[in-house]
């Protein structure tokens, strides 16, 4: 009986016990956590801390292994208490494992994987840009998620805007420089104007495709119509918002509008917006060095109207409606046949239905007793 | 079954005819109306490009291609209808030979407001027409301006450069704008105004056969009816036959 009662207690003791570390456990665990990932960046730190901090590759590459205070400052990761461990996952102690890399840039394709952890929908994405397409066809140079936005020193990419032209000219030099002097690079450079187009808004962010095919040729109308049919945006700019209404009824514009809808893959020379105004280097058509300014557009036409002779500017209308000062051709004619459709048309059926009914009424009253 | 039964020859009835249209012009007509056709055919579904049934036809670029160079066959051949038809014209000038019967004249006027007056029931008579009546100039009047202006609009969107070369440029949107109008206006009057009259009003076929019986000539071609017959008291039956 004496025994049973000492277990009996020895058992309450136990559950007294268990029931205090889960207390405990419970308490303590939101206290400790962020002062131990803010220990990890600083254990780091410690030694990634030393700028002369490097390693020699295998290829002979000399990898600094420095981090800069400074950069993870300002990370958008680290602010939020992502840190170095969410990435290199490889890593847990130290001494840390060998590296299994050749070059730097092997060890950078394998690290930028682990941007899938947390942003998989544009990892995704990415996978089906042009940049994946290029990695895969063996050029390693393709850019991955840490070339675009850093690795440790990670930001947000539109901030300012002017940022995005500067990310992708890391690669893209010439284009970005041209685009710099374009309408709406200069624009942006000049007062980060929140309207014009940055690299992004027409090649896309994640996904970006090959701009040079068929399907993105036929599709590019829309693209500029995006903002150039946009009455308020162009208001505010002192331009026609119709511009992309007027061209859809050219000729090129219905040419290319049939190719979009029936055959996108099949390349196609009607023109598209680009090639009368350029691409990264479309200017406003007061410039006397647009495309477009009429000292320029007679050479502009005869890129693919060879032989077009001066007076053939004038048979572009532009993208105007009719009118006497501008097209007084087209306006004769349009005027005359805006009266002389319906004259014959209900001319003749109002002069053919009258002779029915009389000759109808003739032949009744011709049978008639 | 006897002698006295087959009626005497005299009873046998000769439809006397008279020449309207010559071999020639008949050509013409069938020439105009294929080249025509197939200009409509081929033209409308490039005009009306988002129809499905133009889409239909028109389901591959090469189709695209292939309806503008039969398109652009039957241009030219009712082009040379037309400069045949020019010269025909300038040659009987010439020989001062061409007949006027086509020339809109006062009488014609004046015969659209009787005839608008027996439309309206306004009076009990139809007008008297001579060899053309004013329906039949307006029909010509009509496809030889409207010829003129498909030939001359068509060529220039057809090769603007070198029409540019010497035009203002301004030619060409207007003469794609003529073209495409043009052809919607010449679809509609022929297919109301001609058909009307040549297939519905009556069957006239002097165009294919190119003949109008006595009947005909007396119903619709009254004056001149009596001024081909003025004279000749007694014609002979079928001696135009």
């Amino acid at each position: 009986m004496a025994t049973r009662t000492i277990h009996r207690q020895a058992f309450w003791f136990l559950l007294a016990g268990i029931f205090i570390l889960l207390l405990s456990l419970l308490a303590a665990s939101p206290v400790s956590a962020v002062p131990s990932a803010q220990e990890t960046e600083k254990y780091c730190l410690s030694c990634h801390g030393d700028p002369t901090l490097s390693l020699a590759l295998p290829s002979g590459e000399t990898l600094s292994l420095y981090i800069s205070q400074d950069d993870l400052d300002h990370s958008v990761h680290s602010t939020v208490g992502i840190e170095c461990e969410a990435c290199h996952t490889d890593i847990k102690e130290y001494p840390h494992p060998e590296l299994k890399y050749q070059t730097a840039r092997e060890l950078s394709r394998a690290y930028y994987q682990t941007c899938e952890k947390c942003h998989s929908v544009n990892y995704e994405k990415a996978q089906d840009s042009m940049h994946a397409k290029a990695a895969e066809a063996g050029n390693l140079d393709a850019p991955i998620c840490t070339d675009c936005h850093g690795a440790h020193d990670v930001r947000l990419p539109d901030e300012p805007r002017s940022r995005i032209s500067e990310t992708c000219r890391q690669c893209h030099t010439d284009i970005v420089d041209t685009y710099r002097q374009s309408v709406h690079g200069a624009a942006l450079m000049l007062e980060e104007n929140p309207d014009v187009p940055v690299c992004t808004d027409c090649h896309g962010v994640h996904n970006i495709q090959d701009p040079r095919t068929a399907q993105f040729r036929v599709a590019e109308p829309e693209l500029c119509a995006d903002c150039h049919a946009n009455e308020e945006l162009m208001s505010k700019y002192g331009l026609s918002a119709d511009v992309y209404s007027i061209y859809k009824r050219s000729w090129h514009g219905v040419d290319v509008s049939v190719y979009k809808a029936k055959w996108p893959t099949i390349w196609h020379d009607s023109a598209v917006c680009s090639d009368c105004h350029g691409i990264h280097d479309i200017r406003s058509t007061d410039d006397p060095q647009s495309k477009v300014n009429p000292n320029n557009l007679l050479a502009t036409c005869q890129q693919c109207h060879p032989g077009a002779g001066p007076n053939w500017t004038d048979a572009w209308t532009g993208h105007n409606e009719i009118s006497l000062e501008r097209t007084p051709f087209l306006f004769y004619v349009d005027r005359f046949y805006k009266l002389f459709v319906p004259f014959v048309l209900w001319g003749c059926i109002i002069y053919v239905v009258l002779q029915i009914i009389r000759a109808t009424v003739d032949r009744v009253r011709r049978n008639l007793p | 079954m006897s002698g006295n039964v087959i009626p005497p020859l005299s009873s046998v009835r000769h439809e006397r005819t008279f020449p309207r249209f010559t071999a020639a012009q008949r050509w013409e007509h069938a020439l105009l109306l294929l080249s025509g056709f197939v200009l409509l055919l081929t033209g409308l579904p490039q005009k009306y490009r988002e129809l499905s049934i133009s889409q239909d036809l028109l389901s591959t670029p090469e189709r695209v291609e292939l309806i503008r160079q039969i398109h652009h066959i039957a241009a030219i051949v009712l082009a040379l209808e037309a400069l045949y038809h020019f010269g025909r014209i300038l040659y009987l000038l010439s020989k001062r030979r061409l007949p006027g019967d086509l020339l809109p004249t006062w009488q014609d006027v004046r015969d659209a407001g009787h005839m608008l007056q027996y439309l309206l029931f306004l009076c009990n008579d139809k007008p008297k027409f001579g060899r053309y009546n004013f329906e039949q100039k307006v029909t010509y009047w009509f496809v030889f301006f409207g010829v003129l202006i498909m030939g001359v609009s068509g060529f220039i969107i057809w090769f603007p450069v070198f029409f540019t070369q010497f035009l203002p440029g301004g030619v060409v949107p207007a003469a794609k704008l003529a073209h495409s109008t043009e052809a919607v206006v010449i679809a509609i009057f022929i297919l109301v105004w001609h058909v009307y009259h040549v297939h519905i009003e009556r069957t006239n076929l002097s165009m294919f056969t190119g003949r109008l019986s006595e009947d005909e000539m007396r119903t619709f071609h009254e004056k001149e009816y009596e001024r081909l017959t003025a004279g000749s008291v007694k014609v002979k039956p079928g001696a135009k036959k």
